[in-house]
Order: structure tokens, then sequence, then C-alpha cells
């Protein structure tokens, strides 16, 4: 049935509020690996031994099964304990949302994220930096420098700073927001250093 | 295919505030699915959630390995090789992956596990690479930007690459450094590798980076 209209993150909250009581534990050992085995199955999905596939039905067919599991299964919640549905029209509707393309940065510092469709000649966007990986506080912002600084990299990803002010980055204490502001600054102060400022993060 | 109510608290918040949004999410290979086809299943139908539900603009995924915790194995590459087709012929969605390597900085391995991931995350069509995490990202300070600058350079030689080509390059690359991981170099920290007051590669690592070109030439591509 046509889609009423598309889901975001609102609507998702309220499926999951009136979903269906599953438990984690059956979702990750029973209804996951039942379904996507189901899947396998019914899409007839082989990879062989090819790493970057070169059959286009196969292709094809796993982009069904992936929409096929999605609707199937659903998406789970661990804090509310429910799978919300999502029907294959709703999946489609949402997919028109997505953005074709994206700025990137600031000023001459930004960049253009648009579909490649393909292997085409245009460069993927390169975002260069430690990927969430733990770094001293004494060199983060040279470090990040480090990478602004490669004209290669267009984009900074930023890793994580281990300690603030010599206290340890601890999840969910005001220590980690700290960390997360300080963060924020020492990245901000290397692309300025690096002569990048407007360069996304 | 699970998210917890902190991301979508997130979410709200930047989706409101018209924020661009990257939703990460990095399939495990070997855990509650055990074969790469299903693993790629999942991978297809949670990233097509991360629009479809949650308001994503840019997905980042990265299919780990769940024995060697990489995103540079041989089946980690199959997973997001054929996820990334799968969404690029299909739909326009934004697709990015992460770099997750088995060995540390300054190493041959570390630019060669790169450049192998690069290779197939262009030639399957992906918008957005990020990386490096060198030793797996959970050693203090074991990154530095030379990791990056392959990734960018390995991906723009790769641009335009005929597929049955890139695949015979990438097998080539895993035969050298598939037989490491029992003992893969640990690497040297930043500190190391880097010359930290003119924040310049040092030249055992430069003299490292041009090896490892050689060895890509020998496999089939060159920068």
């Amino acid at each position: 049935m046509t889609a009423r209209r598309y889901v975001d993150v609102f609507e998702s909250y309220n499926r999951f509020m009136e979903g269906n009581k599953v438990s984690e534990k059956e979702w990750d050992y029973d209804i996951i690996p039942t379904i996507a085995s189901k899947m396998k199955k019914r899409y007839e999905l082989d990879f062989g031994s090819t790493i970057i596939p070169e059959d286009q039905d196969l292709v094809d067919r796993l982009f069904v099964a992936g929409v096929d599991m999605l609707i199937t299964a659903g998406i789970y919640n661990i804090n509310t304990g429910t799978s919300m549905p999502i029907t294959e029209d709703e999946v489609y509707e949402g997919l028109k949302m997505a953005p074709k393309k994206l700025n990137l940065g600031k000023g001459k510092d930004s960049v253009e994220c648009s579909p490649r469709r393909g292997n085409s000649i245009n460069k993927p966007i390169i975002e260069g930096g430690p990927t969430g990986a733990p770094v001293s506080e004494d060199i983060y912002a040279i470090v990040i420098e480090s990478y602004a600084q490669e004209p290669v990299v267009d984009t900074i990803v930023s890793g994580v700073l281990e300690s603030v002010k010599g206290h340890p980055a601890v999840k969910n204490t005001p220590w980690e927001i700290r960390a997360t502001l300080a963060e924020l600054n020492y990245v901000h102060n290397a692309l300025y250093e690096a002569g990048r400022p407007g360069m996304a993060i | 295919m699970k998210v917890d109510m902190a991301m979508m608290d997130a979410v709200a918040a930047w989706h409101m505030a018209g924020d661009s949004i990257l939703i990460e999410q990095m399939p495990i290979f070997g855990g509650y699915v055990g074969t790469v086809e299903e693993a790629a299943i999942c991978d297809v139908a949670t990233t097509i959630a991360s629009f479809a539900l949650f308001n994503a603009d840019v997905h980042l995924g990265g299919p780990i390995h769940v024995r060697w915790g990489t995103t540079t194995n041989r089946e980690s590459l199959q997973i997001a090789a054929h996820t990334a087709r799968a969404l690029d012929t299909n739909t326009d969605l934004l697709l990015g992956n992460q770099y997750y390597v088995m060995s540390g900085p300054c190493t041959q391995m570390n630019l060669l596990e790169t450049a192998a991931q690069a290779i197939v995350d262009t030639a399957s069509g992906r918008e957005l690479l990020s990386g490096v995490a060198s030793a797996k990202g959970v050693q203090k300070d074991k990154v530095t930007a030379m990791e990056s600058r392959m990734m960018g350079e390995a991906s723009m030689a790769a641009c335009g690459m005929d597929i049955s080509d890139a695949n015979e390059i990438v097998n080539n690359i895993l035969k050298r450094y598939e037989p490491l991981y029992s003992n893969p170099p640990a690497g040297k920290t930043f500190q190391q590798c880097y010359d930290i007051e003119n924040i310049a590669p040092t030249q055992e690592y430069l003299r490292i980076y041009d090896r490892a070109l050689n060895t890509l030439s020998n496999c089939g591509i060159d920068f």
C-alpha cells in the first residue's frame, strides 16, 4: 500500500513505544540469524571468491534481500525492548528523502559529496584522521594538524581525546562532556594552524 | 539491526537543527550472522534504515571481522564491496566506509592494508573514505596522517578502474599481508613517526612509504 508519509526519527520512536516486545537475546540469537539465513536462500545469494561483485543481477538480488530483511525483521531498540515495523512503501518513501548531494565545510575549504554512480573518475571524499583511536592530550592538536595539511585530505574525522586536563574522559561523566568540547576546540585550532579553517569535521 | 535511545535523541536534535547527519554502523562478520552473504544482507538493511527511519544524510559503514577486528581482511572487504555495489546501483544514497587496520603505523603491512581497502571502496562506488585507525584503533597514539595519505592516493589511482582489474590488484595485495596475520608488525606511535616541531614524517616513514608504493606497483597499481 502507498505510504501515508515518510518515517522520521520521531515516528520511529512512536513505533518503538507500540512495538513488539522481544528480548535482546532472542533478537540477536534467533530472529536476526534466522531471517538473514532465510533471505540468503530466498534470493540465492552466493558471493563465491569475488571481492568486488561484477554480476549486476547478484547485487540487485542483494539489494532486494536487504529491503526484505528490513521489512521482515524491523529494527530493535535496546532501551524499549521492542522492534518497530516498517512497510516496503515506507522504505522507498524514506529513501526519497535522502539528500542527493551534500556540501561539507565552509568557504574555499568546502567539498561537495555527491553520488559517484559506480567507479567514476571523480574521487571520493577523503576524510582523514584518527577515526576514533585514542590520542594523548599533549599532541592532540598537532596530530589533527598533520592530517589537515595533507593535500589529499578533504575533511577531518577526529580521534578520542584520552584525557582532559589530566583527567580520564570517562563515559557518562562531566569529564566526557568537557573532553568533547576540548576536542572540538583542538580540532578547530588545528585547522586554523594548517590554513584550512573551513574544513568539515 | 539495533539502535538505542541515546542515538535517537542525538539524531532528533541534529535533525531539528538542520545539521548534516552521518550515521555510523559497523556490522560484525562471524558473530550473530555467520556468512558473508548474511552479513551483507544485514548491512544493506541497516544502511537503508539509517536513511529511511533515522534521517541520515550520509552512512558510514565498516564490516568488522569477529576474529581479526579489522575492516581490511578478505571477508570484510567482500561484504563492504557487495553492500556498496547493491546500494550504489539501486539508489543515490551517499555511502562511506571506515578503516580499521591490523598493523601499526610506519610499517609496509599497514600501508598495503589501507591501499587494498581504498581500492575496494573506490571501485565499488563509495562516496567517502574515513580513516585510518591503525593498530585496530585501540592503541594510544598509534595513528598518523601518512596512512590517510595512502588511503587518498590509492583511491585516486583506483578511480575509473575496471572492476575486474581492481579485483586482480586487491587479490595481489591481500596475498602480501594475509600471511602476517599471526604476527602483525606493531609499528610506532605518532611521536616516533613525526618530527613534532615541524609536523613532518620522519625519513624512516618516507622510505617505508616509498617501499610500499613499489610493492603496490608490483601488484598492478601505480600512483
